[in-house]
């Protein structure tokens, strides 16, 4: 095709635009409005699908987890059959997992929520009665003081780590805390330590709330020592696979194989995708409707221009236009329309990207533009075949007679 | 050359046949000047859109630059209207939205083949010689009929036609115009050999040809009444 062919298609759609500015500005606005939707949709849904893999990841890797219970069924979805609990473990299944060769910690965690006390405040979160591997295996650093010891952990020491959002509630200022005595369940503690912050609380635990106190400790609130949950880590990516038979070899000597379950993070984080990427696929969809809606906008305003522009296409009939130069001539005015209006959308929508960024995690990327472009191409290819098919299809000598 | 033998052309018009040409045959040699004359519903506009490739015959046979018209599909009709005919309507049928130098340049973008000229320099040429030069950026409707006319003449030129088909060129025009418009065509078989047909109403107009056909009921006749 030529150059000038092509300019010259493009010219006279952009002044056909610049005649009827109002009603080309409106039919771009129903594919603006579709574009934005759907380009911010995904925005959202991978920014929030990152956020979630950076949680998972900044609270360690190389780890597995033991419930109690089926927690996940055989496909990686969470399972709808199975449940969380049933058994609790206790520290006879600490010191079995201690001894497996290719586990480098291991950690034992009662999960309670509490109503913790300072002098000046009274908040509810949630305790972590565990060892102090836990700071270890989750890269956890202070922003203040220390964590407890393995010999605290060991003589049940009633000293507590604090998250950063909970030391904030319960003193005034967080440098103050370290050597304050807080009240868990009435037990006095001793705050030996502030963690730096690592962020979480969207949909997914705080773990900024959290308290961290050696388990021993806490008898009064856990006087069985049982555990919700153990965290067991390996030193290497490749031992996992092999560590998660031995764990599971050493708890089957004891419970049945559908008491609990051992799960990698990953495993986790693959179902939390799977969710997520419905919820998307739905939000998306719905988006979409939008789009269509767009569409037939276009396919409206391209009858009425073929309508309006009959003797036009007479004349050009007469002078040599192929049914084609016609078909080519308004498929190009409902394409240049439509990703005109797709442009804006997508404009649009990397402003909003940008502005809720500092508070929300939405990410523009190549692929939402590809999406944003390509589909806006495709509806006026769409939308516009019809009309543009009515309009090559005009018998030459009645075109040109119409008045 | 063009030649119609035995063409009908039969429309169905409110459950009625109407032959709007009835076995019409008819051959117009290359570098004549012709007019065409009958009333209106004679059949003129008919024969006029036959010989201009607009419309197809319901029977007979149409030969154009030496090819069957019924042989040949619409892309090649398309081409032919394209290089082998220039239109000149009554109403001039310029595209509004272009100015007149875009559309005296429009026909060669629709050229199947690559052109021997440059489109623009050409049609600069043409506008010079017809005194439009100045109204080269002036869309249509800022310009008079008769200009109008002109600016059409020189699109139905650009691609270097055989014949340039008229369709009442004068008949929206003032006397003096119309004269004016008529002596182009007539310069443009006299020094350029263009086959030019003049379709009109108008005895005075056919005049100026140097041939008439006369046509009636849809039926070429000897003599125009």
């Amino acid at each position: 095709m030529k150059k000038d062919y092509l300019l010259s298609l493009i010219k006279l759609s952009l002044e056909d635009f610049k005649r009827n500015k109002v009603r080309t500005f409106l039919t771009s606005l129903g594919i603006l409005i579709g574009v934005f939707a759907v380009v911010i949709l995904i925005a959202l849904g991978l920014g929030l699908k990152n956020y979630i893999s950076g949680q998972f990841e900044s609270l360690g890797t190389n780890i597995l987890i033991v419930f109690p219970g089926k927690l996940l069924d055989s496909s990686g979805g969470f399972s709808s059959s199975g449940s969380f609990g049933g058994i609790l473990f206790d520290e006879r299944d600490v010191a079995a997992l201690d001894k497996l060769t290719l586990a480098e910690y291991v950690v034992p965690i009662f999960e309670k929520a509490v109503t913790v006390e300072s002098q000046t405040a009274s908040e509810s979160t949630t305790i972590y009665a565990t060892t102090q591997d836990i700071f270890a295996i989750r890269n956890y650093e202070t922003s203040d003081g220390v964590f407890f010891t393995k010999q605290d952990a060991q003589k049940g020491a009633k000293k507590a780590v604090l998250g950063p959002k909970i030391a904030d509630k319960l003193f005034p200022s967080t440098a103050y805390s370290v050597g304050k005595t807080i009240r868990i369940e009435n037990q006095s503690y001793t705050v030996v330590g502030v963690l730096k912050s690592k962020g979480g609380g969207f949909g997914g635990p705080d773990f900024d709330s959290f308290i961290y106190i050696p388990y021993k400790s806490a008898i009064s609130m856990d006087p069985n020592k049982d555990f919700l949950a153990i965290y067991i880590k390996a030193a290497n990516s490749t031992d996992i696979s092999p560590l998660k038979t031995q764990i599971t070899k050493a708890l089957e000597k004891r419970y049945k194989p559908d008491d609990f379950s051992v799960i990698e993070q990953t495993e986790i984080l693959n179902a939390v995708n799977q969710i997520f990427s419905v919820i998307n696929t739905v939000l998306v969809a719905i988006g979409s409707i939008s789009l269509l809606v767009g569409g037939i906008g276009i396919m409206n305003i391209m009858y009425a221009s073929v309508t309006e522009r009959t003797k036009e296409i007479g004349i050009r009939r007469a002078i040599g236009a192929t049914k084609q130069d016609i078909m080519i001539q308004f498929m190009a005015e409902s394409v240049i329309l439509s990703v005109f209006g797709g442009t804006l959308g997508l404009v649009l929508s990397g402003l909003v990207v940008a502005a809720v960024h500092s508070f929300f995690p939405a990410s523009l990327n190549l692929f939402s533009v590809v999406v944003a472009v390509g589909i806006s191409s495709l509806i006026g290819i769409f939308f516009g075949v019809f009309p543009a098919r009515k309009a090559s299809n005009l018998s030459p000598i009645d075109a040109i007679r119409y008045e | 050359m063009i030649q119609l033998i035995n063409v009908t052309k039969r429309y169905e018009l409110g459950g009625e046949i109407v032959n709007a040409l009835d076995d019409v045959s008819l051959t117009i040699k290359d570098k004549e000047f012709v007019g065409i004359l009958g009333t209106s519903g004679s059949g003129k506009s008919t024969l006029m859109h036959m010989l201009g490739l607009l419309d197809t015959p319901t029977n007979g046979k149409l030969i154009i630059a030496k090819k069957d018209v019924a042989k040949l599909d619409d892309d090649a009709i398309s081409d032919l209207r394209n290089r082998y005919i220039g239109f000149v309507f009554q109403q001039f049928n310029l595209v509004n939205e272009l100015n007149v130098l875009e559309n005296v340049m429009l026909p060669t973008l629709y050229s199947k083949i690559s052109l021997n000229f440059d489109p623009q320099q050409k049609a600069l040429d043409i506008l010079k010689k017809f005194k439009m030069y100045d109204r080269r950026f002036f869309f249509p409707n800022k310009i008079s009929g008769g200009q109008q006319q002109r600016v059409a003449i020189a699109r139905a030129l650009i691609m270097d036609p055989e014949i340039v088909l008229a369709d009442e060129p004068t008949g929206n025009l003032d006397s003096k115009t119309g004269e004016e418009i008529l002596k182009l065509l007539s310069d443009l078989n006299k020094d350029f050999g263009v086959t030019v047909i003049v379709v009109t109403h108008d005895r005075q107009v056919a005049k100026k040809t140097r041939r008439q056909i006369f046509i009636k009921d849809g039926r070429i006749v000897k003599k125009y009444i």
